[in-house]
């Protein structure tokens, strides 16, 4: 693992390492993950916040992410934390590509009016997918095949994060006979959303983003706002991370990993530690 | 450096590599000149630079307040400060004063690319406008239907003289000044085309970019373009793979999407609209009947169906690498793109911008031996190496937003201008001079015969 300053011993540096290992392989079980959350708030943002590969930082950064009961979203990470947290930006595209190409991520553009993408396991998708399917079960809803077909057929050979209407028209055809009754349930269910600029395109969208979409438009500008009012405009890595930001469900690091990668914050090493200032440009 | 100068002697080291290690010192060493200023007559944001193709001796800008500006950049008209400071001041300017002059603002202003007697100005009065530099009069005019954002002239051109010209319009314009007239007129496009520039490895190819964020690629000998960049088709480096990465999926549309080059794209996007048109027709498979029901494309024009977009908005500048093997394009989503033109990939090189301006159209540049380009972000102009795309310089100096970036390749000079009305010299830091000049101040000290 990279690390942005040195150990001060290497019993130290051993003890970290081997807990950030043990999260690691906590990431996979559900059941530990909880536990890795938890243990690893206890580890500075400082010592973590560069890896050396991307697959690495998707699933460190997916095991990091805030449990929040009442949306059930899927973890997401977002493509300018993964720039912050990896030193090569043309890595980190190139490394994406690949990964989406292999069908483990997916990417969607997230319409916040800047250049957002979130990055999401496939896995939690579909897992995401199935959990609105039984939802609209319960509540007596009718055609819930195309969601099978959405599935099968449209989420497995359109890897782009948009879909023009005669493509997804024909794709979903795959499955069966396809009314636009059943695409407005597409909609409805958030799975699929309008473009703005061009009626006859979709992006492909998270379901119940909502409120987490908006927690992070406010999250960052509370933060930036935060470190605005000081006088310097710079503070300690380590005082950012420990305060609570009161209008977004989502914690300090993503914001924090969020911004330094979209490039409104920046970070100085000095010999007290990671300095975390606005850019003057 | 004598010992670079002595392995050249010996052989050593060949004269073109010779050379080229002094031009990418001296182009990474970049600063704002204090040697050398312009004094720039222009009283609104400068717009356009641009350094003359043939001897690379002058200096045409354009301006916010109509105003167009020549400059010598190799000679000074007067020193200051016991000439140790070089200024230049404009050979002649044609402004809102001028008979002839522009009334708005002048957009663009690019020099006739076989000589310096005749200079091309567009500007959002609608006009385009060529002059001649000599008596500083306006030959020829045409009127645009739209405010002009770009011209471009082909420095390759050997059978035409055509001025693309990208306006408001959604047609691309090309018009030739030999006659007088429009010679062709591109369409595509689905909203303004804000940037144009002409290949440079062959005099028929346009790249043009629109306010609607697709870059198209058109050969003028043909009609209708012959590619459509699409940010989501990718190759992972710079060279596409020699053997074909695996396919997506088995499923024939998404098939005909990953094959090369956008022919076959096309076709399927056409049987898509005639497949999607005879669903919901009842009986007529004749395609007599097809053909009075649907409006049959011609070819050529099967590209205006293809939506890909390179950019998630407007693609404000576009630039050809010299060696004719790259585009670079930026857009108002704040990104830079490096594309493969023969494969017309995306090559997912990520350069390092923060923000860089959304409302105007930019002007970027490239050096080429140490690869790197020069891209102006909001109030500083910022280099990045051509590979790796990691920022090597950031250039600080104009007061207000940059709109242009000119490198002269001959002295490894950077013009830049922006919104503060100022053309700004950026030099090399002069070591190698000072370096020499060490040499030449220790005499022979044995040479004391009267």
């Amino acid at each position: 693992m990279k690390r942005t300053n040195p150990e001060p011993s290497a019993s130290g540096a051993k003890k970290r390492r081997g807990e950030e290992d043990d999260e690691e392989v906590g990431c996979s079980h559900a059941a530990v993950e909880d536990g890795a959350v938890s243990e690893d708030q206890c580890l500075p943002l400082e010592d973590e916040l560069t890896f050396s590969d991307t697959s690495v930082a998707l699933r460190m950064m997916r095991a990091q992410f805030p449990r929040i009961d009442q949306a059930s979203v899927p973890p997401f990470i977002l493509q300018s934390q993964l720039y912050s947290s990896v030193n090569d930006r043309t890595q980190v595209d190139r490394e994406l590509e690949c990964l989406r190409r292999e069908k483990v991520v997916r990417v969607f553009k997230l319409n916040t009016g800047q250049d957002d993408h979130a990055v999401i396991f496939l896995d939690d998708y579909l897992n995401q997918v199935d959990r609105i399917v039984k939802r609209m079960e319960e509540k007596k809803q009718s055609d819930l095949e195309i969601f099978k077909w959405f599935k099968g057929h449209v989420l497995d050979s359109k890897l782009e994060p948009s879909i023009g209407h005669h493509e997804l028209f024909s794709l979903l055809s795959l499955g069966g006979n396809v009314k636009d009754a059943h695409i407005t349930l597409l909609i409805n269910a958030g799975l699929l959303t309008r473009q703005l600029i061009d009626p006859d395109m979709y992006w492909f969208a998270i379901p119940s983003i909502g409120k987490l979409w908006k927690g992070l438009l406010q999250g960052r500008n509370e933060l930036l706002s935060l470190i605005k009012r000081k006088r310097h405009k710079e503070m300690f890595l380590a005082e950012l991370e420990k305060k609570r930001l009161r209008f977004s469900p989502l914690d300090v690091r993503f914001h924090i990993r969020d911004l330094i990668g979209s490039g409104h914050l920046k970070t100085v090493q000095t010999t007290s530690g990671l300095i975390v200032r606005i850019p003057k440009d | 450096m004598w010992q670079a100068i002595k392995d050249r002697e010996t052989g050593r080291v060949r004269s073109n590599s010779f050379a080229n290690r002094f031009k990418s010192r001296r182009a990474s060493s970049l600063q704002l000149s204090n040697r050398k200023d312009f004094v720039s007559p222009h009283r609104g944001s400068v717009n356009s630079l641009q350094v003359d193709l043939t001897e690379g001796r002058y200096l045409l800008s354009g301006a916010t307040d109509g105003s167009a500006a020549v400059f010598d950049v190799q000679r000074a008209t007067d020193y200051e400060a016991s000439g140790l400071i070089a200024k230049h001041k404009c050979m002649f300017t044609v402004d809102k004063q001028h008979e002839h002059g522009h009334k708005f603002a002048i957009s663009s202003a690019i020099w006739y690319p076989i000589d310096t007697g005749l200079f091309v100005t567009g500007s959002f009065d609608q006009f385009i406008k060529v002059w001649d530099t000599n008596t500083a009069q306006a030959v020829v005019d045409f009127k645009m239907p739209g405010k002009v954002y770009r011209t471009a002239m082909s420095s390759l051109a050997m059978s035409h003289t055509l001025i693309a010209a990208g306006t408001e319009d959604v047609q691309v314009r090309l018009c030739d000044i030999a006659s007088g007239a429009f010679s062709h007129t591109l369409s595509g496009h689905r909203d303004g085309v804000m940037s144009v520039e002409w290949s440079t490895s062959s005099e028929w190819i346009l790249y043009t970019g629109g306010c609607d964020g697709a870059i198209r690629f058109w050969d003028i000998r043909r009609a209708g373009c012959f590619r459509v960049l699409d940010q989501s088709q990718t190759q992972l480096g710079v060279r596409p793979p020699v053997l074909k990465p695996p396919a997506v999926s088995s499923k024939t549309f998404s098939a005909a999407k990953s094959s090369l080059g956008g022919q076959n794209r096309l076709k399927s996007l056409q049987n898509k609209h005639t497949g999607s048109q005879s669903a919901k027709g009842s009986s007529s498979a004749k395609a007599s009947v097809e053909k009075s029901r649907q409006k049959r494309l011609h070819p050529g024009m099967l590209s205006t169906l293809d939506r890909a977009t390179a950019h998630y908005g407007v693609v404000t500048g576009l630039k050809a690498t010299n060696n004719g093997m790259y585009l670079l394009s930026a857009g108002s989503d704040s990104r830079i793109r490096l594309w493969d033109i023969e494969s017309g990939r995306n090559t997912l090189l990520n350069f390092e911008t923060g923000r860089i301006q959304t409302n105007k159209a930019i002007q970027m540049d490239t050096s080429d031996d140490p690869a790197l380009v020069f891209v102006p972000c909001l109030k500083t102009v910022k280099s990045f190496g051509m590979w790796s795309g990691r920022t090597t310089l950031m250039l600080r100096g104009h007061y207000e937003s940059v709109n242009t970036c000119c490198f002269n390749s001959n002295d490894q000079e950077l013009y830049t201008s922006g919104a503060d009305r100022q053309i700004l010299v950026w030099s090399p830091d002069g070591s190698v001079e000072d370096e020499m000049v060490q040499d030449e101040v220790a005499e022979d000290k044995d040479n004391w015969s009267d």
